[in-house]
């Protein structure tokens, strides 16, 4: 799988130096863990911060001392977690299985409910004002046109939308904020599965969303 | 005095990208020493070598930490860990993968997340980072003060201000795009475009001089 559309640099900024909250982080792994291009591009931020720290203030001291952590530690031969976010993760089962794993169970065994019109929706986590939700809607389903109240990441999981000439397939991630007003329109090829992080509500432009948003709570 | 400029030299893999390319002589021949350097604790254990590391490291982890902002005491314990991780953990380092300094930045952006993450407050000390910053490398001799910043300094200042800005509050103070964007009262996508260009640029330069 070769994703097309990535988080934006700010966003690979933000999980290469840790700055990144913990929801979108989760969405961003799961890209990062099947996305070559992007794992450079955090390899990269991941230099630029050892740069930045080798031409950083030499003049304090402290009462460390090299000896004593020599002296009082055993170097350890066991294999263990890579420490760069560029391989942290590895996708041997591909953003499903990550997802799955993540979840602790599978899509299918989701508590899905239905909004009408082939949509449905799961909503998984809130953490500092973010929302995950997990949207899977049937061949040709149109979502209502909305703008947004703050950040949102939608990665595709399965099958594939798109919002005007822009087409996103499983694997992809739509980064937008409040100055995107997007459409999602589920392709015909098939249903499609999102895991979706939202940071305040949506902004429905018509009316009949808005009624049922706060029963949504989207 | 770090032994850091030694005549020894490492062949870097191809794959590390190379921050300044065709710098033999200045920092890419410091950060290939410290990178030998850790591969010999690697390899052998060796104490020497962790020395000229720990030496090397220690206070530009404790400035880091400071500015991320970590009390003294606070500092002091995430260096330490940083550095006892280096250590015990050093067979884990990968010269096909990073550099030492990169590597070493790995150990302590993932302590101060683990930090974060349980709820000690981060300060914020921006305006302290361009002081110390620019007063850095006080210990060392003047042509080693000039090997350690002219690349980066120079690449970081010929970014336009407003760019140079974005980065440093990320790699800095630890801030995320949002945040920063809060904090210069700009929208969202103003500083993930500054963002963008920075990182363009700044990978342009580096990794292709010419």
């Amino acid at each position: 799988m070769s994703a097309i559309h990535h988080p934006s640099t700010a966003w690979l900024l933000d999980y290469a130096t840790g700055n990144a909250p913990p929801l979108f982080e989760t969405v961003i792994r799961a890209h990062v863990g099947a996305c070559a291009d992007c794992r450079h591009e955090i390899a990269f931020a991941e230099n630029l911060g050892g740069e930045l720290i080798a031409s950083g203030s030499a003049n304090s001291t402290g009462t460390l001392s090299a000896q004593d952590i020599c002296d009082r530690y055993e170097q350890q031969d066991d294999a263990g977690t890579p420490f760069s976010r560029a391989d942290e993760v590895a996708l041997n089962g591909g953003i499903e299985q990550f997802v799955a794993t993540y979840l602790n169970r599978s899509v299918d065994a989701l508590p899905w409910k239905s909004l009408g019109g082939g949509l449905k929706i799961c909503r998984l986590a809130e953490e500092h004002g973010a929302h995950m939700w997990m949207l899977r809607g049937q061949a040709g389903t149109v979502l209502p046109e909305h703008t947004h109240g703050g950040s949102e990441l939608t990665l595709v999981l399965k099958g594939s939308y798109f919002c005007g000439s822009d087409i996103f397939h499983a694997g992809d991630i739509e980064d937008a904020d409040e100055d995107t007003e997007h459409q999602p329109v589920i392709t015909r090829d098939g249903e499609c599965i999102c895991l979706a992080v939202t940071e305040g509500n949506l902004r429905f432009k018509k009316l009949l969303p808005r009624l049922a948003q706060p029963f949504i709570g989207i | 005095m770090l032994a850091l400029m030694s005549d020894e030299r490492m062949k870097m893999p191809d794959n590390v990208i190379p921050l300044t390319v065709g710098d033999d002589t200045g920092v890419d021949a410091m950060r290939r020493a410290e990178t030998l350097l850790l591969v010999k604790v690697r390899d052998t254990g060796d104490r020497q070598a962790y020395k000229e590391l720990f030496d090397a490291f220690t206070p530009r982890l404790r400035a880091y930490a400071r500015n991320h902002g970590c009390e003294a005491g606070a500092a002091e314990n995430v260096v330490q860990d940083v550095m006892v991780t280096a250590w015990t953990r050093a067979r884990l380092f990968d010269p096909d993968k990073a550099s030492a300094r990169t590597w070493i930045y790995t150990l302590v952006r993932n302590r101060l997340i683990d930090q974060h993450r349980a709820g000690e407050r981060r300060q914020r000390a921006y305006d302290g980072y361009a002081t110390t910053y620019s007063e850095s490398i006080s210990d060392v001799d003047s042509s080693e003060k000039d090997l350690r910043n002219s690349r980066l300094t120079a690449l970081l200042v010929e970014l336009p201000q407003e760019q140079r800005q974005a980065v440093l509050m990320a790699h800095i103070e630890g801030k995320s795009h949002r945040e920063i964007a809060e904090e210069l009262n700009v929208p969202v996508g103003t500083i993930k475009s500054r963002t963008r260009l920075a990182l363009q640029r700044l990978r342009k330069v580096m990794e292709d001089p010419a």
